[in-house]
Formats: structure tokens, sequence, C-alpha cells
């Protein structure tokens, strides 16, 4: 085949193709109110009873309301979601939930993140895989992208913008099973020393205690900052999770004026300005104080420049005092 | 012969020592902190909080020490500088540094059992330790426990003029700290006043 040839078919091929290819969500073009308006229209009809309101008033009799209680959600908290301007049924698929009781077979058929996600889903996959998540025995067939992230409350970095609340967030994701026995156990692999046992949940206090204050660290930074591999400046952070050993453990790679918190945390801010006030990194200012990235290099160069001068004043101070001394003695002597 | 005279309770001794001991500690832990650089190697970082924190809570509890034993000795007033002329005296005091000590002349304000400082001296050491080093003290401790701290000031986190104050508060320590070492050498021989703060014992 000719060079000529194989572009026609690559072409051909594509065209073919693209009809198939299901809608990327990052490129997808901004919803019209109109359709943001007709959609929470039809969440309504959802929250009527999946939320606090519908459990307290039930529209009908006979709710199974400890099911509902597992499924409520509230809309102001999914409305600012990066999902809330859709309609529930775009998951949820619509033919199971047209009538009460719903289907059974209707959770199964929620449909999978990668329908409209296919794109980063295939970029992020080879990550995954070599995450701790993944390398774990039996681990991986249990994980799904809802695992980490919650599709009704998750707003991405862009719109959250307050590095407080991304951390709150994202930090939300580990710990709702790091930081619980049980939920932890449902996903916990056989214990290695152990077999036939599940493996217990670390001690979260325990396995960070090298790390000076952390729970101050918990509160101004996200798990993944250590728990994932270095990023380049612009590129988002890796799907893979680093377990314990092979996570950061170099205080100044976020303590220093290069600190990487500037691609990770604060890569959202990237465009704000940098140098506020004379401060190194001052985005991060915003909400942290970073001993050794949160410098003012003016204010340090007077301090340093005060420092040499007080040494080289008693220097010079002792020296004259040594040769005056020595020019006395001498003089007595004469 | 020198004439010697019992001026530095054991207290004091152990006081001023640790205290010296602890500052130096401070100094290069919070070096290795502020200027932490993969260039510039000091003390390990996570090393270096660790025995700031621990060095900074002791200081904490010398301060502490320090300040009721000063009441309950009435060593106290001994940091008060004391009206009228103090101006004067400053003024004498530092012509002596300035002048005075290179021609040989003697100390213009000899050491007593009842002043043990000048008014120089005394100006200093009541700043540095009734005005510095509380702050020094106040800013570490809400340092290690942020949420002693506002929230945001001026849009930006309420730690940062705690942390700046700290900054400023410990550099003007460690820049007294430097001076009163080499002042240290300025007594009736240069080691004289090194023995008298380890014997108790005032040379003149």
């Amino acid at each position: 085949m000719s060079w000529r040839n194989s572009i026609a078919a690559a072409v051909l091929g594509l065209i073919c193709f693209l009809p198939a290819v299901p809608v990327l969500a990052a490129d997808a073009a901004p919803v019209d109110q109109a359709t943001i308006e007709q959609n929470r229209k039809a969440n309504a009809e959802c929250y009527s009873c999946h939320s606090a309101a519908g459990i307290k008033n039930p529209p009908k009799a006979g709710l199974d309301l400890g099911k509902l209680k597992d499924s409520r959600l509230e809309p102001e908290v999914f409305n600012p979601s990066d999902h809330g301007v859709m309609d529930c049924r775009q998951c949820h698929a619509k033919n199971h939930y047209a009538e009460y009781p719903h289907a059974e077979a209707g959770k199964a058929a929620t449909s999978p993140c990668t329908e409209c996600h296919a794109a980063k889903s295939l970029r992020l996959e080879p990550q995954f895989n070599a995450s701790v998540h993944a390398k774990n025995k039996g681990l991986k067939e249990k994980f799904t992208c809802s695992t980490c992230h919650n599709a009704h409350v998750s707003i991405v970095q862009k719109r959250l913008k307050d590095p407080a609340k991304i951390v709150a967030q994202d930090n939300h994701g580990c710990l709702e099973c790091h930081d619980s026995d049980l939920i932890f156990a449902k996903f916990a692999p056989d214990g290695e020393k152990t077999p036939g046992t599940k493996k217990k949940r670390p001690d979260i206090d325990a396995i960070h205690d090298w790390l000076p204050n952390a729970k101050a660290h918990w509160n101004a930074v996200r798990c993944i900052e250590c728990h994932t591999p270095a990023v380049a400046e612009g590129k988002m952070l890796s799907h893979e999770i680093l377990n314990k050993e092979k996570a950061e453990k170099k205080c100044l790679s976020c303590h220093s004026a290069n600190s990487t918190l500037k691609v990770r945390l604060y890569r959202h801010m990237v465009k704000e300005e940098q140098q506020k006030y004379g401060f190194t990194n001052s985005v991060m200012l915003s909400t942290s104080y970073i001993i050794g990235a949160t410098r003012h290099p003016l204010l340090d160069s007077i301090i340093i420049a005060l420092a040499v001068a007080t040494l080289l004043g008693v220097l010079l101070h002792g020296a004259i005092r040594i040769v005056m001394n020595a020019r006395r003695n001498k003089g007595k002597s004469q | 012969m020198s004439e010697r005279v019992y001026l530095l309770p054991l207290w004091v001794r152990l006081w001023h020592w640790t205290n010296a001991l602890l500052i130096i500690t401070l100094t290069i832990t919070g070096i290795s902190l502020h200027f932490a650089d993969p260039k510039l190697p000091l003390v390990e970082f996570s090393l270096a909080a660790r025995i700031h924190d621990i060095a900074g809570l002791a200081l904490v509890a010398a301060y502490a020490f320090f300040a009721v034993a000063n009441i309950v000795s009435g060593n106290w007033w001994q940091y008060v500088p004391k009206p009228p002329g103090i101006i004067d005296r400053c003024m004498v005091q530092a012509r002596w540094y300035l002048w005075g000590i290179f021609q040989g002349e003697p100390h213009p304000y000899p050491v007593t059992k009842e002043v043990n400082f000048n008014a120089m001296q005394a100006l200093v050491y009541w700043f540095i330790m009734y005005i510095m080093m509380p702050t020094l003290l106040v800013t570490g401790l809400v340092f290690m426990f942020p949420q002693f701290a506002p929230e945001h000031v001026f849009g930006m986190d309420g730690l940062l003029p705690v942390a700046v104050l700290h900054y400023l508060t410990g550099t003007a320590i460690v820049l007294f700290m430097i001076a009163h070492m080499y002042l240290g050498t300025t007594g009736h021989t240069v080691t004289t006043m090194f023995k008298t703060m380890i014997t108790g014992w005032h040379e003149h």
C-alpha cells in the first residue's frame, strides 16, 4: 500500500470510527441553561423520594425508608457538583426507574464512567494498573472510579478553586476507607503473614508518625501530594497511588522555594500572581504558610545582611582591641 | 590583685547556660527550616522540625522558670533601666565601647552586688527578655498549635504574620546572642566574664 493509500485508509477509518466514540466529557460543550433547568425539573421527581425531605414526607405509602436513606442525595450537594447539570437518568438507566418499585436490574444498569470519560479512562488505566490499589491481590476487581470519586459530589480542582476545599474533598476519598475499619475490610486483601485472614487497616497515625505535625499536613495538603509519582508542570496528577514504601518522604519536595505543590495542589492557580507582596509562591499563602516555600527573598536578604554586619562588626571591634592592646603593651615595654 | 564578688546565684547560672544551649539549638534548626533548600544541607528537615519543637517547648519552660525565679529572688529589678540619667549613662557606656575600650580605660560603671548591669545592658536585656523573648515564645507556640492563629489576614493565611513575627524576633535574639558572646570577652581578661557565669564570682 502506498503512503497516499495509507493516509486515505486512516482518514476513512477515523470517519467511520468517530460516531462510535462516546462523548468526551472534558471537551463537551457547556450545557445551556434551558437544558439545566429541564434536567433539574426531571431530577426533582427523584428528589421527591431520594432526599431528606422525601424521607420525612414520603410521597407514596409503603416506601422502604431504610433503602431510601442509603440512596438519598440533596440537590444542594449534587447541583454544584461536576455532574450537577445532568439528568439523574443519564447515568441511572431511565427504563428501569419509570415505575415504583424500581426494577432490580436498575442498579446494575448504571452507566459506567467510561461511557462519557472514555479517552481519559484509556489514559489513566495504565497508571491505575501500576497503583497499590491494583497491585494488591484481589483489589483491582473491587475498584471502580466511584470507589474514590463520588460522582454526586466531586468538583474538579479548577472549579473548586479554594485549596482548602480541594484538600477536604480529595482526602475524604482516601480517608473514607483508610480511616474506617468497616469500609477498609470490604476491600482488604489477604494478610501477607497470615493467609486466609484479611489485612488489617494500618493505623493512619502510626504509619505517619515520622511526619512532623501530621494532622496539620492532612488539613493543608492532599494524601496524593506524597502518594503519587512526580508530575510535570501543567500535567494532571497520576492515578498511580504509591504505597508507603514508594511515597514521597523528602520534606524539601514541598518545603523549599521550588516546591512541587506549585504543580500539584496549586496547579490550577498557576496563572495567578506568584510573587504577591514579594513572597515566593504567594498563591500558597492564600491558604497556608509553608515554611521553606513561602519566603520573602528581600526580607531574607536584609536579615542575612544584618547577621553578616553583626559578625563583621564584632570581628572588627575585636581586631581593633587586639591591635590597640598590642600597641599599648609595646609602649609600656619601651 | 583583682577584687572578687559573688554575683550570680546558681539558679541564674543554670538558667543562663540552659538558655544558651537551647537558643543555639533553635538557631541551627530554625535556619535549617526557614532556609530549607536541597543545596543547603544543614539539619535534615523532619529532624530539624522535631528538635525545634522540643527545644522550643524547653525554652518556654526555661522562660517560665526564669520569670518565677526572677520575681521570687527580686532579680527582676536588675533588668529595670533606672532613671534619672539613663541616656547620659548609655552615652558614657557607648563611648567606652567605641573608644575607651581601645584605649585601655576601665569600665565606666563597674559591676557591684547591688547593680549587675550598666544602663545600656539593662535597657537591652530588658528589651530582649521582656519584649522579644515573650513574643518569640508566643509566636512559636501559635506556630506549633496553628488552630490559635487567625484564619486569614489580608487574604492570606493567618499564620503568615505569626511566622514573620517569629522570624524577626528570632533574628533579633540571634543578633543579640552574637553581640552578647563577643561582649563577654570585654571583662578584666577575655575569659573573666565566662568564668563568672560558671562560678558565680565576678572579678574586677
